[in-house]
């Protein structure tokens, strides 16, 4: 996957050389560049043709696409990464932080409701089938 | 012949009584040690829970094995992507992440037709056949011979603004305000004049900083922490 990928790289990036190539001939356009230019335009054909070649190979490519809003804007993609790494993060601590109260509450409600209803608790672990002595 | 029993007794309450009402129509009262007391759950995971003296008791959800609790950065193995964004601050333009693309990217997309996203509401007309153009799709590219317009010829063209940031930089050091280099170009002097000052400031500065750098050299050719001494570690194995 990540030849492929390398490959596709390599083929816009001569694309896009192709086409800056062109903008400078066509930039200050001498007569004698006509046969240059139309070599160029061809290659510009040939290139669109390798890069369509390549397609079948990035079809498992998945791009999420929130990333082309940070491109639209002209921004880093890295940036999306970074956000998202973050996002995901600070998701996690939080969801780590209520997973830790619920399991410090409901160690504190078996204490108390031991101390209030000690026959009732003993049921209710028996069938839970949690035999532990309560700390 | 017990389960019979309890349907019939079902059906001897009113349908407008709520199974989940106060006391429960399906389990008798009379069984105080609360040992033949079940719970059924309907849903997608039908279950029955003998539960005692307890209504409405549920088998407790399946605990899995990957949850929120764990760090799901090192569980991925993310920490290296992490501290790579998380320690250097990401520098915000798109031309930074693609430094060898020329032209002007920078700007939204939706300005010049270029965004990403026209691309996925509005797809180009596809499966076609690429085919090189013959000498007469060619001919209409014959262009006429001359520079383009004015208005056409600085179009897309990539700022450098990189360079002229460090050369004001440059300027700076060298114990100048910008507010003079403004002022000699409103008096309107020479244009060869300001180059060849240029040039001259320079080549002062090269040498100053050449002559600094032997400086240094010397330095440190005195000083214990020359490379060509021992290191800290070398000091304590030796």
């Amino acid at each position: 996957m990540a030849s492929s990928l390398e490959n596709l790289e390599t083929q816009l990036e001569m694309f896009i050389e192709n086409v800056r190539q062109i903008r400078i001939i066509v930039g200050d356009f001498q007569p004698q560049g006509q046969n240059v230019l139309n070599q160029k335009i061809q290659s510009l054909v040939h290139g669109l043709q390798e890069i369509d070649k390549l397609k079948s190979q990035v079809q498992e490519v998945h791009v999420p696409l929130e990333v082309f809003d940070y491109i639209d804007q002209g921004r880093n993609p890295q940036l999306y990464t970074k956000d998202c790494i973050e996002k995901a993060l600070t998701k996690n601590e939080q969801v780590k932080g209520k997973i830790d109260a619920y399991r410090k509450f409901k160690a504190h409600l078996l204490v108390e409701l031991n101390s209030v209803f000690p026959n009732e608790l003993t049921k209710y672990r028996a069938i839970r089938g949690d035999e532990r002595p309560l700390t | 012949m017990m389960m019979a029993d309890q349907f019939r007794k079902v059906e001897q309450y009113s349908p407008k009584s709520s199974p989940r009402g106060a006391r429960s129509p399906v389990v008798s009262r009379q069984d105080s040690t609360g040992t033949l007391k079940t719970t059924i759950s309907l849903g997608k995971n039908p279950s029955i829970v003998h539960s005692g003296p307890f209504y409405l008791m549920k088998e407790p959800p399946v605990e899995s094995e990957l949850t929120g609790a764990t760090n799901l950065m090192a569980y991925y193995g993310l920490e290296h992507s992490y501290s790579k964004f998380s320690g250097k601050k990401v520098k915000e333009q798109l031309s930074s992440f693609l430094p060898n693309l020329p032209g002007m990217i920078d700007t939204p997309g939706h300005q010049d037709n270029s965004s990403l996203r026209s691309v996925i509401e509005k797809p180009p007309i596809g499966g076609k056949e690429l085919l090189p153009l013959t000498s007469v799709q060619l001919a209409g590219f014959r262009l006429h011979p001359g520079p383009l317009p004015e208005q056409y010829r600085y179009v897309n063209q990539a700022p450098q603004r990189k360079h002229k940031n460090k050369h004001k930089k440059h300027k700076h050091k060298a114990g100048e305000t910008p507010s003079q280099e403004t002022q000699v170009t409103e008096l309107g002097q020479d244009t060869h004049e300001k180059k060849h000052k240029k040039q001259k400031r320079h080549d002062e500065e090269k040498e100053r900083k050449k002559r600094k750098k032997e400086k240094k050299r010397k330095k440190q050719k005195h000083s214990p922490e020359h490379p060509g001494g021992l290191t800290p570690s070398q000091h304590s194995s030796g």
